[in-house]
């Protein structure tokens, strides 16, 4: 199994979904950056993120310093274009992402936009939600993908777009 | 030190076009009535959440948590959460 560092836009969103703990049937480890940890304040999310803790499954990974300023640096140059820029604690996880080739889950579109202009950033794989989803029906661990993904649709209130689902053959059900 | 990056600009323009419905999604699904209602600080975070999808300004705004902001923009505003 991979491991991967999540940000907060992914953790917010998936705390609400009531198979939250799925995502450990995929990844054996999940980071938490300090950065993103720092500004988590709900019950709900505290206390997943602290029963991850407490039995392995995630892990808290530390501001380094080499990967803060490049993190800085990332932020300096996604606020020249006329997209949505990314945060530092997004920037973080990108840069861990590269840096030590785990996968990178977030749901901000600083990030997914970055990571499809920058050509530096090409080779960092990012997943969002949709793409959890999808792996955990081709592991046979959720029976279908279409009605998984309406389910953590209508629990986390996260849309996805026409664009988003067409990558899926528009949820098919075919394997 | 300057580094020079080529960038995509394709995929740049893209994004802004993604943006932009995303933008739209929110402001038709935002529940109205409930933001004109909310305190000056409160309701200039939502507007400016479904202006930009920058849930962590916003959050700074309201003077609120992160997951505290978004699950209500989500529960009590109708915002759905789409980049």
């Amino acid at each position: 199994m991979a491991s991967s560092i999540a940000d907060t836009s992914f953790i917010i969103d998936w705390v609400r979904y009531s198979k939250n703990k799925y995502l450990f049937k995929i990844f054996d480890l999940v980071y938490i950056p300090e950065s993103v940890l720092a500004e988590i304040r709900s019950e709900r999310t505290l206390i997943w993120i602290s029963e991850g803790l407490e039995e392995g499954k995630l892990a808290v990974f530390p501001e380094l310093p080499d990967i803060s300023r490049e993190a800085l640096d990332l932020v300096a140059r996604s606020r020249r274009f006329p997209v949505r820029p990314v945060d530092y604690p997004e920037a973080f996880c990108l840069v861990v992402g590269k840096r030590f080739n785990l996968v990178v889950l977030s749901e901000n579109g600083g990030v997914l936009a970055l990571r499809s202009y920058d050509p530096e950033y090409y080779g960092v794989e990012v997943w969002r939600a949709i793409d959890v989803l999808y792996k955990l029906w081709r592991l046979n661990y959720v029976n279908s993908f279409k009605e998984e993904l309406e389910l953590y649709q209508q629990e986390t209130r996260r849309a996805y777009s026409r664009r988003d689902l067409i990558r899926y053959g528009d949820i098919s059900e075919n394997k | 030190m300057v580094i020079l990056v080529k960038i995509n600009e394709e995929k740049l323009r893209e994004w802004v076009e993604r943006f932009r419905e995303a933008r739209e999604i929110r402001r038709r699904h935002a529940n109205w009535e409930f933001i004109k209602s909310q305190s000056p600080r409160i309701r200039v975070a939502l507007e400016y959440y479904i202006e930009t999808g920058d849930f962590r300004t916003a959050a700074k705004m309201a003077n609120m948590g992160v997951d505290e902001f978004v699950d209500m923009a989500k529960d009590q505003a109708n915002i759905p959460a789409i980049d």
